[in-house]
């Protein structure tokens, strides 16, 4: 079976400093794959040549089997990525019912189609309460993000992810910052969400949530793979430990 | 006052309404500053006078042509708010602003810095329309801007523009294509400038450069953020409020300026959302909350009767 | 030719004396402060006022570079401060308020008419071969040094310098390490206004004239220089504003008719933003 995401030889510099050196991965269908790795190791990079931010020098991105290294952003969301921010961007001024209607622009803005008036926001309103509630936050609807916890502007992230109807699912360590009482909440969103079939690549910190939602894991250390395998397999390596800690 | 005085300060008014209007789908949707929208109010206005003066255009043919010829312009602007942003493109904008002003004053093709005359004032069935029903004809113009901006702000584009107001990583991430919207926001934004431009050409009847200079950018962009940015009232209330000041202090006299300067500080100092806008003091007053909170609970309650 | 890169180089010391202020006004709040050119108009008035008096230059200088300083501290005090956090257009339009306010208070106290400005110096004019430099261009030359000098040693030699390079890298970091942002602030308008005093009063005797308007042309035209040298960067500023004050005369003494002077800088603006968006000195994105 092809897996829903391949990255091979993904290569990034900036200035001269390796970002990104020959990287490859896969994520599985209905895979939870964790990416772990020091501060500065190239996660988020990694993230931003998958979604298009920046393009990649060398290697190839693949979705479902179709390139789409060097696509720019907005192709790849409409393609199936969806990803929220490791700080986070919600729209701010924008009520959440906003916020999740930008995602469902996507079919509406083509060609003439943005000139055409009156196609009625309002309708997908049935659409936006059902795309919140896999997050818990249809009581927000109008409200705005900034009068919200982080936590919840997380998760509102996700959902507004989730409109894009998503192959993958990629989150920028989702619980940084967060509070026991917001963390638990968004585990269960992220478990939900596997059990519906989505494949989720995941970048976190918090090891003891890696270990209880990943599948897989994946180590970068200085812009290379240090190592990959099962959570156990992971935490036994010498080289992770040492990457870690420092030698 | 007579009344001719009058509709002319009418007439006046209303191009600033259109002029204002037009800015915030740039500003007040797309968050793209812009303080070169004069520009393609002398460019509307060159258009038009051309055209019916040396083209044999009537009014009617050269104002949808003017509108077409400052949105492709404008459009060029979009395209280079791609590549320079924020701040760099705000002062870019006061560049294009001189440098356009510039080609007008020195080139004899725009009758340099005399400007153009005796252009014509529009023919309706045959006959030379009064000064009042111009008047009639701006208000009419009037409506239809800002009818355009409701039908923007209420449907998918006008979302878009907002979202790349609120975050542009965050708007492409949610497959919105920042670049193209920029450039229709920029497009949109001046040719509704270019209108506003037609009907200044044909009611002064003669133009010069002077009259598209960066202050005038900067009135609009005043009257914009006085009103309140982002709302369609705020433009229009801030343009006639704006508009009608400098009339209002006439009996100051020698002390205009100073005073339109300090209300200016005033204004922007103690309601920076603006006078109509969200928070603004005088809608909390006049609806006892913002207006946003009072929608929504009129919606919830509607929704809780079904 | 030689004469035209000599006065290329007076105009150019003056444009980067305004806009160093500006650049640093930005550099810290990230405002465009048009009203700089308002402080720059009152430095030529108070210096005016002052040499009227005592006829003293140097007290002219001191006083009116105090002065201002007063003026740009109430400016950011009492308009800009509690403005931070709205939209970056709202202290923008206020500034412009504060501007039309300011160049219609000269013309009420001042007199809507030029005043001149005759400062005699101890000689008249050095002539080298056949280019000539009046007292005045020297004194200009001097002043901006000494102006440029002294900011070099308050920003790289002083404790609230380094606290000011630290603000203007990332504010809030700076505040995270304990850094007293307000005085970062009131430092940095102060050494702003006084070096626009400086440019108003040294304008002012170039061209030995003080008039209300003075200010307008400076207002955005600094901005081009400004934009040019990368937005928040004092050296990329002050070599944009020589670089522009050369242009300009150059270009005006040889194809003069072509275009006006004032278009020339921002004609250069937007050609070279194309190709570096993030100004001739910026840091790549």
């Amino acid at each position: 079976m092809t897996p829903i995401l391949r990255i091979e030889d993904l290569s990034k510099s900036f200035g001269g400093v390796k970002a990104l050196k020959t990287v490859s991965l896969d994520v599985g269908h209905n895979e939870i794959l964790g990416l772990i790795g020091p501060n500065g190791a190239g996660k988020t990079t990694l993230f931003n040549c998958v979604c298009g931010v920046f393009p990649p020098e060398s290697g190839r991105v693949l979705l479902k089997n179709k390139d789409i290294t060097r696509q720019p952003t907005h192709r790849i969301a409409h393609l199936g990525i969806g990803r929220t921010f490791q700080i986070v961007k919600p729209f701010k001024n924008l009520s959440l019912e906003r916020n999740i209607l930008a995602s469902l622009c996507k079919d509406r803005t083509k060609g003439l189609s943005p000139i055409m008036f009156g196609t009625g926001l309002k309708k997908h309103r049935q659409e936006v309460l059902r795309l919140l509630n896999l997050v818990g936050l249809e009581e927000y609807i109008d409200q705005t993000p900034m009068t919200l916890p982080l936590g919840h502007q997380k998760r509102m992230e996700i959902s507004r992810a989730l409109a894009l109807h998503p192959k993958l699912l990629m989150l920028d360590e989702p619980f940084a910052g967060l509070s026991q009482e917001d963390i638990t909440p968004l585990l269960q969103v992220i478990k939900n969400l596997r059990s519906e079939g989505l494949s989720i690549l995941l970048i976190e910190h918090n090891i003891p949530y890696v270990m209880e939602l990943c599948d897989r894991l994946v180590v970068l250390n200085f812009g290379e793979v240090l190592c990959e395998g099962t959570c156990e397999d992971v935490q036994s390596d010498s080289r992770v430990i040492e990457a870690y800690l420092g030698s | 006052m007579g009344l001719g005085y009058l509709t002319t300060i009418g007439t006046f008014v209303g191009i600033y309404i259109i002029l204002t209007l037009s800015l915030n789908i740039i500003s007040g949707y797309a968050g793209q500053i812009s303080l070169g929208h004069a520009a393609f109010f002398g460019i509307g206005a060159y258009t038009s006078a051309l055209l019916t003066l040396k083209a044999g255009f009537s009014f009617w043919l050269a104002l949808p042509a003017a509108m077409i010829i400052a949105g492709f312009i404008g459009a060029g602007v979009g395209i280079i708010s791609l590549r320079i942003k924020g701040d760099f493109l705000a002062v870019t904008t006061i560049g294009i602003n001189f440098v356009i002003v510039t080609v007008f004053e020195y080139s004899d093709f725009f009758g340099g810095a005399y400007g153009i005359m005796g252009i014509q004032y529009p023919m309706l069935f045959g006959l030379k329309i009064s000064k009042f029903y111009y008047l009639m004809l701006v208000f009419f113009f009037v409506v239809v801007t800002a009818f355009f901006c409701f039908l923007i702000s209420k449907s998918w584009i006008g979302l878009a523009l907002e979202t790349i107001r609120e975050d542009e990583d965050a708007a492409e991430a949610s497959g919105l294509n920042c670049a193209k919207f920029k450039i229709i926001a920029f497009a949109m934004g001046c040719a509704f400038a270019g209108l506003g431009g037609v009907l200044y050409a044909h009611f002064m009847r003669f133009i010069t450069p002077n009259d598209f200079t960066f202050p005038v950018s900067i009135t609009i962009v005043a009257m914009m953020v006085v009103g309140g940015m982002g709302t369609i009232r705020g433009p229009i209330l801030g343009a006639l409020l704006m508009a009608a000041l400098p009339e209002l202090l006439r009996p100051l006299a020698n002390y205009r300026l100073l005073f339109y300067g300090g209300l200016i500080v005033f204004m922007t100092r103690f309601q920076p959302q603006g006078l109509f806008g969200e928070n603004a003091f005088i809608i909390k007053k006049l609806f006892g909350q913002n207006l946003r909170a009072a929608f929504s609970k009129r919606n919830r309650a509607g929704g809780e009767e079904i | 030719m030689l004469q035209q890169v000599v006065n290329g180089i007076i105009i150019g010391s003056l444009y980067a004396l305004i806009a160093v202020g500006l650049t640093m006004v930005y550099g810290i709040l990230r405002i465009l402060h048009i009203a700089h050119a308002a402080v720059f108009v009152s430095g030529a008035y108070l210096g005016l006022l002052v040499y009227t008096y005592t006829q003293s230059l140097i007290l002219a200088l001191i006083l009116a570079a105090v002065g201002c300083s007063i003026f740009g501290w109430l400016i950011q005090r009492f308009l800009y401060t509690p403005l931070l956090t709205e939209a970056r257009i709202v202290p923008l339009i206020a500034s412009v308020g504060l501007f039309i306010l300011c160049e219609d208070l000269f013309r009420l106290l001042g007199g809507p008419y030029i005043r001149a400005f005759k400062v005699d110096l101890w000689f008249d004019k050095l002539i080298f071969f056949d280019t000539v430099v009046t007292a005045h261009q020297c004194l200009i030359v001097i002043g901006t040094a000494a102006c440029l000098v002294s900011v070099y040693f308050l920003i790289n030699r002083t404790k609230l310098g380094l606290a000011w390079q630290a603000t203007a890298q990332d504010m809030d970091t700076a505040k995270a390490m304990g850094i007293n942002i307000k005085q970062v602030i009131n430092f940095n308008f102060i050494i702003a206004s006084s070096i626009a005093a400086i440019a108003g009063v040294l304008t002012a005797i170039n061209y030995n004239s003080v008039l209300p308007t003075m200010g307008s042309v400076p207002a955005y035209k600094m901005f081009a220089i400004v934009v040019l040298g990368g937005l928040g960067s004092i050296p990329g500023t002050i070599a944009a504003g020589l670089i522009i004050g050369m242009a300009e005369t150059i270009m005006s003494a040889y194809f003069g008719f072509i275009m006006p002077r004032d278009a020339i800088a921002f004609s250069a603006m937007i050609l070279i933003l194309i190709f570096r968006p993030q100004g001739l000195f910026g840091k790549g994105v």
